[in-house]
């Protein structure tokens, strides 16, 4: 049999057959690799998910007109050079002065889906608009006129012209059904929402846009890059941040990713002495072994490289454990906090597993060495 | 007898000693580290939300909602006011010590020379305020409104002269006007009209770009609306709503007596807001659904994702001083044959060998869980710049970890070897 | 050329002569027992004897080179290379089999051939225990494999500690058997002993007490087949012949 057919023989007959001693000491090594996998997913993994939660905070890039107003074409055009993917939400406003029980107020014309993105903090008694003909009315403005849900709600509209054959101005009257009651602490409880083809038809013009509000993902610098590009190409529209929002996120955002960070830092610094501390002890254990090898003829650098050969086949086992257990802690958290996965990021397996070697190893090495040191004599005869 | 053996172990042995006291020095150290962080974190990131500026608004009951009509078409504002002399109550309702800023508003319409109209906002901006509790607070927007960029010269200080004629105005009013800082700004209000000294311009990335900002008393001089305001906004330190909290939002009265007590005495947005109506006369208090609702959720989230880091940290410290322990125990075998075979009793072995760990444990415990703080103050700071507070909590949790821990690693491995012949552990076979 | 010889050997510690003016040889083939109560200085002669130490003073001549000069990485080489050794406490590595733990001091010295394992596991009568852990044989059996492994490099000098402390009656005597079924093939034992019993079944016992040796004892009786004549050189007992056959043999001469 070869000299390294006995090696592997032995380093492995060490682990199966000392299951037990073995067993706690790798369990020691898969929590350090555990964690060190677990938690390096999770750090890189903060921004994205994290990111996601602040997009609850609304509109963090708004559309202006540079002069005049702009138009739906020109809100497209602006969001077609936006990254698909990056995109939350985008709602285009018109606004106009209309009169409810014969008194002025403000009705905001939107696309209804794109309101309900940009704005996910809006809170809603009833049901959002699902079709024309259907209306959200603030709450200041439900409890001033004593609106309620389900009712009919008159909306008259004085068009600026007469219109052709008549000799005075009459006005455009639509009716709609109170579906919900907006509720939001803010100015917008003062205002009507419609979908903007129904104020089209209620003021029998296809205005323009008054202001789009648009809920984009990615961080302070990606946002700004997307506002130059807006503004230098779409030659109506003013594109700006939402600094209330976005200069928030970022402060937030990274303070977030640096308390993960620290916490990682100091969670891992701290299993790793722990697993050194095993191994020290483990080696320490079988320094009657070491002496007896010693006694029949084992060289030192034999000694070394059989132990050392032990505890880096343990920390690779243990790493191996540590990448698979690590990825199932990362996932659940990531299901349990942000109720979304994570996806597997392969490369962090052979870090895992090398870093995992690396400290069991050299975490060995001082105790084996200072084992060798001993003279054979004195292990065997006593204590 | 007893004590002589211990101490005489404590004293030989030394070296395996402070082995076993190191290990669970570092464990107790990651316990108590990670522990006080996962409770102080809710708070730490809860101070960090306040840039999104006032989570609670405070208006007149009677207020018009065509207030913002008619600043469009140039009107006067409708009569419904708070009263300025009230705002001091605020920083004495229960929860008093949650409000961390807050400051006052009044709008009023001006007229500038070329003709168009302004508007004129009122406000605090570094108001300072002296408590009876013995809190000093800057209260005003320089704090509720952190993301106001200041292009050119800097944030208006009122403490300074509160009646001085000092303005800070909006980018875009600075570019329209063409105006610096240092420039006069002469605005005409409906009761008399002030000449303003730029101090400051700001880029808030808003609609506030357009207007002016000026301290209270020269603004309600414009429309006389002297000791009037129009809204406060408050940010205060809020727990993230539950159901309580919410069916109390729409009627406290429909709570029974016990969960009113529960409701009133925890920080919700909506009890913060029910007792802001309590001292401030005539006044509807509301959260501000957009700051309101949106830190919730991130709190929630922050601390769940420090909660299951912490149970990792704690498995892990658990296990390693659990597998030390043990070694340690195995490793006296010898010794706990010998006793056994000169024929001392298991139980006096065991306790022996406890008493000896217990002593190594409460040393190392000791030492870990203030090295565990100190790491913990080192993340605080270098975070949020500020000490993460001790929770009495942490104390009683580390030391049940440590005792448990050491108790499971100990007895097993005692009994194991108590088990054997002392033949089999004095002579090796090992 | 003795195989073994100790020239003026002290070992000190401070003002303790652990040996004290030890001399001492031993001729390939035989079978010497040292014995002295505890304290007398025999762990310290196994040790250096063993190459796991070296004398404060004097010569220790293996094969005619002086091993108290050498350096511990050398110690080991020779040690691996000549000396089989058999402890009172059974050291096997408790996680091997009997086979595995014979191999082991093959890998040590040169390969691993788990045939002559094998064999060296048959010469000790443990062939059928060959995959067992050590935790599943009994204490003499355990011995039995020390012996098998202290003899599979060919070693020159096979050195015995205590051989039979832990054992009991009955395996004491396999273990006995055995040395002596080693001595007839040729073995050079050296037997470390407290037990006067061991002792006396060798060719000659070295007596020592206090750090000297007092005195040397030969067996009169000794049953082994390796005796050493007047001259001091060895001669194997089947070169003796017996009274009948030295008769015959003279009766056969005075025929011719």
């Amino acid at each position: 049999m070869k000299k390294r057919q006995m090696y592997f023989r032995m380093i492995t007959a060490s682990l199966m057959r000392r299951r037990s001693r073995m067993l706690v000491a790798l369990l020691s090594i898969a929590i350090g690799a555990t964690v060190l996998s677990g938690l390096v997913t999770i750090y890189y993994d903060v921004p994205r998910q994290m990111g996601a939660q602040f997009r609850n905070y609304g509109a963090n890039m708004i559309f202006t007109a540079k002069d005049e107003k702009f138009t739906l074409a020109d809100v497209q055009q602006g969001v077609s050079l936006i990254d698909a993917d990056a995109v939350v939400g985008v709602a285009p406003y018109r606004y106009e002065n209309v009169r409810i029980h014969e008194s002025p107020v403000v009705v905001a014309g939107t696309d209804i889906n794109g309101a309900q993105k940009t704005s996910p903090y809006w809170h809603i008694e009833g049901e959002w608009p699902s079709a024309d003909g259907q209306i959200l009315v603030g709450a200041s403005l439900a409890e001033n006129f004593r609106l309620r849900i389900g009712e009919t709600l008159e909306v008259s509209y004085t068009p600026s012209e007469a219109q052709e054959g008549q000799e005075t101005i009459l006005d455009n009257i639509l009716e709609f059904e109170i579906t919900g009651i907006l509720d939001t602490g803010g100015s917008e409880e003062d205002y009507l929402y419609i979908s903007l083809a129904d104020l089209e038809a209620l003021t029998e013009e296809s205005g323009s846009i008054d202001i789009a509000e648009l809920s984009i993902s990615g961080g302070a610098d990606e946002l700004s890059a997307y506002a130059d590009t807006i503004s230098n190409s779409v030659s109506a529209v003013n594109a700006r941040l939402v600094k209330r929002v976005t200069a928030s996120e970022t402060t937030v955002l990274s303070k977030l990713q640096a308390l993960v960070l620290l916490v990682t830092v100091v969670v891992l610094a701290l299993t790793m002495i722990c697993v050194a501390t095993t191994m020290t002890a483990v080696v320490t254990e079988r320094r009657k072994e070491i002496g007896l090898r010693k006694a029949i003829g084992a060289s030192d650098s034999s000694i070394i490289k059989e132990f050392l050969g032990e505890s880096m086949l343990l920390g690779g086992l243990g790493g191996i454990l540590g990448s698979v257990l690590g990825f199932v802690f990362a996932q659940q958290v990531s299901i349990h906090v942000f109720s979304s996965t994570i996806s597997f990021m392969p490369a962090l397996v052979p870090i895992t597993i090398l870093v995992s070697i690396l400290v069991t190893g050299l975490s060995s090495l001082m105790p084996i060495r200072s084992a060798t040191e001993v003279d054979p004599a004195l292990v065997l005869k006593g204590e | 007898m007893f004590f002589r053996m211990i101490k005489g172990t404590l004293l030989r042995q030394w070296k395996k000693m402070l082995m076993i006291a190191f290990t669970i020095a570092l464990g107790a150290s990651l316990a108590a580290a990670m522990l006080s962080v996962m409770f102080d974190v809710g708070d730490k990131v809860n101070q960090e939300l306040k840039t999104y500026g006032a989570n609670i608004t405070v208006v007149p009951k009677a207020s018009s909602v065509l207030n913002e009509l008619y600043e469009v078409e140039g009107g006067e504002s409708t009569g419904a006011y708070l009263r300025e002399d009230e705002l001091g109550k605020i920083k004495t309702i229960f929860w008093a010590f949650n409000i961390v800023d807050y400051a006052p508003f009044v709008n009023v319409s001006g007229e500038l020379d070329d003709g168009s109209e302004v508007r004129v906002v009122g406000s605090w901006f570094n108001h300072h305020m002296s408590l009876p509790t013995g809190e000093e607070l800057d209260a005003g927007i320089a704090g509720l409104r952190s993301w106001w960029e200041i292009e050119s010269g800097e944030w208006l200080d009122e403490q300074a002269d509160e009646n001085a004629e000092i303005a800070m105005i909006g980018t875009a009013l600075a570019k329209k006007l063409n105006l610096s800082v240092g420039n006069t700004l002469h605005v005409k209000g409906s009761a008399g009209d002030k000449n303003f000294r730029i101090v400051g311009i700001f880029d808030a990335g808003g609609e506030e770009d357009d207007q002016i900002f000026a301290p209270l008393n020269p603004v309600q001089a414009l429309a006389n609306l002297d000791g009037c305001i129009d809204s406060i906004e408050v940010s205060a330190l809020t727990t993230p709503d539950n159901e309580l909290a919410e069916r109390a939002a729409k009627d406290p009265s429909s709570l029974t007596v016990s969960q009113y007590e529960i409701w009133y005495c925890t920080a919700y947005a909506s009890s913060i807001c029910y007792q802001i109506q309590e001292v401030i006369t005539d006044s509807v208090a509301s959260p501000v659904r957009q700051v309101a609702d949106s830190e919730g959720a991130i709190l929630e989230k922050t601390q769940l994702l420090m909660i299951l880091i912490t149970i990792l940290s704690l498995i892990g410290a658990a296990l390693g001083i659990c597998n030390l322990v043990t070694a340690s125990v195995m490793e006296r075998s010898s010794e706990i044959g010998l006793m056994k075979a000169i024929g001392a009793q298991n139980g006096a072995i065991s306790g022996l060998v406890l008493t000896e760990i217990f002593i190594t444990a409460i040393f190392g415990g000791l030492i870990g869980f203030f090295a565990g703080f100190g790491f913990a103050q080192i993340i605080g700071h270098t975070v949020f710049g500020s000490s993460i507070a001790m929770t009495p909590v942490v104390i009683p949790i580390v030391a049940i970890l440590v005792i448990l821990v050491t108790l499971a690693g100990s007895i097993p491995a005692i009994r194991m070897l108590l088990r054997l012949r002392p033949a089999e552990v004095l002579h090796g076979g090992h | 050329m003795s195989l073994l010889e100790l020239k003026n050997v002290y070992k000190i510690y401070g003002e303790l002569h652990a040996l004290d003016n030890v001399n001492m040889k031993v001729e390939k083939g035989e079978w010497v027992s040292i014995m002295g109560p505890s304290g007398s200085g025999k762990s310290t002669m196994m040790n250096i004897i063993g190459c796991m130490d070296k004398p404060s003073k004097g010569e220790v001549l293996l094969d005619g080179v002086d091993i108290s000069k050498e350096s511990a990485k050398n110690l080991t080489t020779i040690r691996r290379d000549k000396i089989g050794l058999i402890f009172q406490q059974f050291h096997l590595v408790n996680y091997l089999t009997a086979v595995e733990n014979v191999m082991l001091a093959q890998y040590y010295h040169s390969l691993p051939d788990e045939k002559e394992a094998l064999e060296a596991l048959e010469r000790v009568g443990l062939a059928d225990r060959a995959k067992h852990l050590p935790s599943q044989l009994s204490g003499g059996e355990q011995q039995r494999v020390c012996v098998a492994r202290a003899l599979i490099n060919y070693p020159e000098i096979i050195l015995a500690d205590e051989p039979t402390g832990n054992l009991d009656e009955a395996n004491e005597e396999i273990v006995v058997d055995l040395f002596h079924k080693l001595h007839d093939e040729g073995t050079t034992l050296i037997v470390v002993t407290h037990d006067p019993e061991v002792a006396e079944v060798a060719q000659r016992t070295v007596v020592l007490r206090n750090g000297r040796v007092v005195k040397e004892v030969i067996n009169q009786n000794f049953t082994g087949k390796i005796h050493f004549n007047e001259e001091g050189t060895h001669v194997t007992k089947t070169d003796l012949k017996s009274e009948e056959e030295i008769q015959a043999e003279e009766q056969a001469n005075e025929n011719k």
